[in-house]
């Protein structure tokens, strides 16, 4: 670029010298010899080893210099120096570049100084133009012309007499000879423009290219002049100017400009002309180059219309124009036309026509799905299958399909469009699962409750790649991204929910058909849900046991239906959740005294036991569980002491065969509370002798731990709970007891060595004695 | 016997009437500069006074006789000491005898003949003067006062536009049309070449104006082209179809009307050469006789006559002849 900027230096520095030399015969009013100068300024205009950029600098450099002999020219003008041979003599300039740069300067002159017929004028510059055919001098030669004669063009209707010679109205010219100077300016820049791309080597084309981006304001700037006659109206457009603009840019067959040019209409002129001469620009669509991105034209002018739809201070479209019909005639006319148009293009096109029909008719699902059908009939048409995830027309496709979703804040619109589903099968697994997320997202954030069963089939449907592995995705099912996804499955079955219970109960059937097929990974996410709403679905049915006689055998059923569900966990080795599923059944039982009940809480309780005692290994997991087992018991009513006998003992039994002591210690601590508060029918036990074997046996296994930390700890746990028991009404326990268990504790505790657990171990003991001391303020400690 | 210092000399010094009136035209010289002289046409009379100054008070001049002359000559430059007088008119201005006095003679040449119109060619000179003689036994005082004469013509009665279609095959092909045959020199050539098909890279087109004088006669003829006028009507490459716009003023160069076998000794002619340069700078020209002529001068056209006259464009208005002489030439032209 070295030599192109040595070049530049070298002609700029020309124009500057000359230019100089002009400006010094302007100061001393020798006009001949300015123009002499002007010309031989000019002159450097004529080189052709510029590139387009620096042939700009040069011409923005020159057309400055030009401007002050314009100036001097008017001012001479204006001073009564009227020099008419000036036009003529000009044009002896024997270099055709500084000949018409001269003759457009001085014909403005003319025209502003009103010494001429202005139309005249204008239509021989045009014309003369033609003289310069290589195409980036005459693109730039054209452009002066058109930069000059912008505040000059004629932009009325009917013609005004000049102010000299007012009889000569005729010369002055109306907005129409406008509208001819400007297109024929337009119609020869285009074809220039268009020339340079067949110009010079093949193998130069990606600059050449470049260079023609760089190049085609040039040519757009015509259509900004066209825009900015006020007097055009749309009759006007509709007549003299859109097909005289439309019949240049298809005819001169060149992609590059057709595209730019068919933009340019559209950015150029006002929305109200579009919508008027929306056939005629959609059918000039359909005759455009195969090489022309058709989805950025058309797509172009269905967001504009769009969005001036919307707006507030327009009127309201005429309501002979219907325009989605309208481009979805010639959308499909277009697709007729070229057969070639790759897919992702038509079906974007498609998602700015569906974003059309979102916008203006928000009513009209139907539009929409007429859309969708379009597509889907492409599809079948040209035999599409499985479409792959990371090609174009799939990122299309999923634009097409998250439209409804985005818009439609009620998920069961999109689920009312009936070619959808039909389109997301051409998704491949990744995009189908995008969309599946979506639409669950789209239920979770607007709290859509669907009732209806084929809804929630064909919704289930949609989401199906959620709960399912594809070989073509590998799923790392600990990240965070999974865990999100799966909890929002959760969230979404709470939303599948119909005001009748039959029908809820139906739902549910179907909800756990269909995500127990989740595997092992996700059914921890989403059955436990399907479970929640079951026991809350048997409630129900008891709430309406006065209506419903058949309540009974319907909250059977239900359990039955958790038990299955519980028990295919098992078959997952889910087992932990399914023991807290089984004893959250036994609460919810507890509450439901139907006919059975008993039965089916002592099912799900010796599920729960032999879970624990077949499957739960881990000793953390036990004392958990053990603890749960505990609560639960101690919790329910529903237990005549024929079950319930068996199951406490059963627990105290548990407790006391746990691995470790600690674990032991607590659990029989538990046990104990089970014993005092567990109830038979609604009756507690208040067992002060178990209650104590237990509380006895904790201190022993406390007193057998060889950690003294944790021995300590434990001391005080079950000191602890000596006092609490006591104050229950346990009136084995004497303060005599509590007395001498504290002074062990308060001996041993200087023992331990000081440490974040000693001193918790210390509060806790405080903290024992304080409640005491509040209860009997005679303990001495 | 001034040459050696004494005897009587004189100053001839001739003023040709209303000088300061008439009007002047310019013409070349022989060493390229130009002369302003008084403007004749044919017809006119020519008149004037000799002004006879002595060099010396109180001496006498003696001579032959005083004749005043009316000449117009062709010179032809290969042939220098032959003039070719087509027009001579003598006029005596005084008898033999003896001039004591400065002296002023009237002289009246009445409605002369011109039939050629003044010229300076690179072979030839066509010019009339006035010559004043003093006849001496030894050595004539002469004096020459030139004016030039330009010969007006009529509008011509048929001035068809040239139009014809050329080219070489399958490379190109090309239609040109020129509004007029015949121009006058002020005139303006208003054209258009059509593009009907392009297969070479053409760098750019111009129109140029040949001048070709021949003069003399065989064995002795003299030829002699020289370009008036290259005058540059398009830049860059067209492609079919295009049409591109000639306007030439003549009134911008030197020409002098078209001269044909004059007194048997010379013709002017020119010719419109139509120039299409390729990027290898190969030239293929077709060239095209016009006619000039010179119209008389009428009063400074109106302002809007003045802008009609620049902005002249040319309309087709008949079909084109199609000729079929394959006649652009490639190679250099003169």
């Amino acid at each position: 670029m070295d030599e192109q900027d040595k070049l530049l230096d070298d002609c700029l520095r020309a124009v500057k010298q000359e230019a100089f030399q002009m400006k010094r015969c302007i100061d001393k009013s020798r006009l001949m010899d300015a123009l002499k100068h002007a010309s031989s300024m000019l002159m450097e205009l004529r080189t052709g080893s510029l590139t387009p950029k620096n042939y700009y600098e040069l011409y923005m450099a020159v057309c400055a210099e030009l401007n002050q002999l314009q100036m001097f020219l008017l001012d001479e003008f204006q001073r009564g120096n009227k020099l008419s041979e000036l036009y003529e003599l000009v044009q002896y300039a024997s270099n055709i570049i500084p000949r018409l740069y001269l003759l457009v300067t001085i014909g403005v002159v003319f025209i502003k100084s009103h010494e001429s017929s202005r139309k005249d004028i204008m239509k021989d510059l045009v014309e003369m133009c033609r003289g310069v055919q290589h195409p980036l001098r005459g693109l730039f030669l054209r452009n002066y012309l058109l930069q000059e004669c912008k505040h000059v063009l004629p932009d009325v209707l009917v013609e005004v007499a000049n102010e000299s010679s007012p009889d000569d109205a005729s010369q002055n010219g109306t907005v129409l000879d406008s509208v001819d100077f400007v297109l024929t300016n337009f119609a020869e820049m285009n074809k220039l423009w268009v020339r340079m791309q067949h110009q010079g080597h093949s193998r130069d084309r990606v600059r050449r290219e470049r260079e023609r981006q760089e190049l085609r304001l040039l040519v757009g700037t015509n259509l900004v002049r066209l825009s900015q006659l006020e007097s055009i109206d749309i009759d006007r457009y509709i007549k003299n100017v859109l097909p005289g603009v439309l019949e240049q840019t298809v005819s001169c067959r060149d992609a590059i400009a057709q595209e730019y040019l068919m933009e340019c209409i559209i950015q150029v002129f006002p929305d109200d002309f579009h919508i008027e001469t929306l056939q005629t620009f959609l059918k000039a669509c359909s005759e455009l180059q195969t090489g022309v991105n058709i989805r950025r034209v058309v797509g172009a002018l269905i967001d504009r219309l769009a969005v001036y739809s919307q707006r507030q201070d327009t009127s309201e479209i005429p309501g002979h124009i219907h325009l989605f019909d309208i481009f979805n005639r010639q959308i499909a006319a277009i697709f007729a036309a070229k057969p070639e148009l790759p897919l992702e293009d038509v079906v974007a096109l498609e998602v700015a026509l569906a974003n059309l029909a979102l916008k203006c008719y928000p009513d009209r699902i139907d539009l929409v799905d007429q859309v969708l059908q379009n597509v889907d009939e492409v599809f079948q048409k040209q035999s599409v299958e499985e479409i792959p995830s990371d090609s174009a027309v799939s990122k299309e496709l999923l634009k097409l399909l998250k439209v409804p979703l985005d818009h439609y804040k009620d998920i069961l619109t999109v689920l009312r469009l009936q070619h959808y589903s039909n389109l997301l099968k051409y998704l491949n697994f990744k995009p189908k699962k995008e969309i599946s997320l979506n639409v669950i997202r789209s239920i979770v954030d607007n709290a859509t409750v669907i009732s209806n069963l084929e809804e929630v089939e064909s919704l289930l449907q949609m989401v199906k790649p959620l709960i399912e592995d594809h070989p073509s995705v590998t799923v790392d099912h600990t990240s965070d991204e999974f865990i999100e996804e799966q909890t929002t499955v959760g969230k979404l079955i709470h939303f599948l929910k119909a005001p009748e219970m039959d029908l809820q109960c139906q739902i549910l059937g179907t909800v756990r058909n269909f995500f127990g097929e989740g595997g092992i990974h996700r059914v921890s996410y989403t059955l436990p849900t399907i479970l929640f709403l079951s026991y809350d679905l048997a409630y129900g049915y008891f709430l309406v046991r006065e209506e419903d006689t058949k309540w009974n055998k319907k909250c059977q059923k239900v359990f039955q239906f958790c038990h299955q569900t519980i028990t295919a966990l098992a078959k997952l080795e889910l087992f932990e959740l399914c023991a807290r599923l089984f004893l959250q059944g036994v609460l919810a039982l507890s509450r439901i005294p139907f006919d059975t009940r008993e039965t089916v809480a002592y099912e799900f309780m010796t599920q729960v036991f032999s879970i624990y005692e077949d499957e739960i290994s881990d000793s953390k997991a036990q004392i958990s569980t053990i603890f749960l087992i505990i609560g639960t018991l101690q919790h329910v009513s529903c237990f005549s002491e024929e079950n319930h006998e068996p199951l406490r003992t059963q627990c105290a039994l548990a407790a006391a065969k746990l691995l470790k002591k600690p674990d032991q210690c607590r659990a029989l601590v538990a046990a104990a509370n089970l014993f005092w508060s567990g109830k038979v029918g609604e009756k507690e036990l208040k067992d002060t002798k178990r209650v104590m074997d237990c509380l006895k046996k904790a201190l022993r296994v406390a007193s057998q731990c060889m950690d003294n930390l944790v021995k300590i700890q434990l001391y005080v746990e079950v000191a602890d709970a000596y006092a609490v028991f006591q104050q229950r009404g346990v009136d084995a326990i004497t303060d005599e007891m509590l007395i001498q268990m504290l002074q062990k504790i308060q001996d041993e505790l200087p023992s331990l060595e000081v440490s974040d657990e000693s001193v918790h171990v210390n509060k806790h003991f405080q903290n024992c004695l304080d409640q005491l001391k509040k209860l009997k303020p005679d303990i001495p400690f | 016997m001034n040459f050696l210092g004494f005897g009587q000399s004189a100053e001839i010094d001739i003023q040709l009437d209303g000088a300061d009136t008439r009007k002047t035209a310019e013409i070349r010289t022989v060493d390229d500069r130009k002369d302003k002289l008084l403007l004749y046409y044919d017809g006119e009379g020519v008149s004037g006074k000799v002004n006879i100054t002595l060099k010396k008070a109180g001496q006498k001049l003696e001579h032959q006789g005083i004749k005043v002359e009316f000449i117009g000559q062709i010179e032809l430059f290969y042939d220098r000491g032959n003039h070719h007088e087509f027009v001579s008119l003598v006029k005596d201005l005084a008898r033999p005898g003896d001039l004591t006095e400065n002296t002023t003679f009237s002289f009246d040449f009445a409605q002369v003949e011109k039939p050629y119109e003044s010229y300076t060619g690179n072979n030839v000179k066509l010019r009339y003067f006035v010559r004043v003689v003093i006849s001496r036994r030894m050595s004539d005082i002469v004096r020459e006062q030139d004016i030039i004469v330009h010969s007006l013509s009529t509008y011509p009665d048929v001035n068809n536009s040239i139009k014809m279609e050329v080219g070489i095959e399958d490379c190109l092909h090309i239609e040109f049309e020129y509004n007029k045959s015949k121009y006058h020199l002020k005139d303006t050539i208003v054209g258009k070449i059509y593009f009907l098909l392009v297969r070479i890279k053409i760098k750019h087109m111009e129109l140029a104006i040949i001048k070709r004088e021949m003069s003399g006669s065989t064995p002795s003829l003299f030829q002699d082209s020289e370009t008036i006028a290259k005058f540059e009507i398009m830049d860059g490459a067209p492609v079919r179809g295009e049409s591109i716009p000639i306007r030439l003023f003549l009134a911008g160069y030197d020409l002098t009307p078209t001269m044909k076998d004059i007194n048997k000794k010379f013709s002017v002619r020119y010719f419109l050469n139509l120039v299409l340069v390729d990027e290898e700078e190969r030239r293929y020209f077709k060239q095209q006789e016009i006619i000039l002529w010179r119209k008389g001068e009428k009063l400074r056209k109106g302002q809007q006559a003045q802008m009609t006259n620049a902005m002249q464009q040319y309309t087709a208005t008949s079909v084109v002849r199609v000729d079929p002489v394959d006649d652009v030439s490639d190679g250099e032209d003169s």
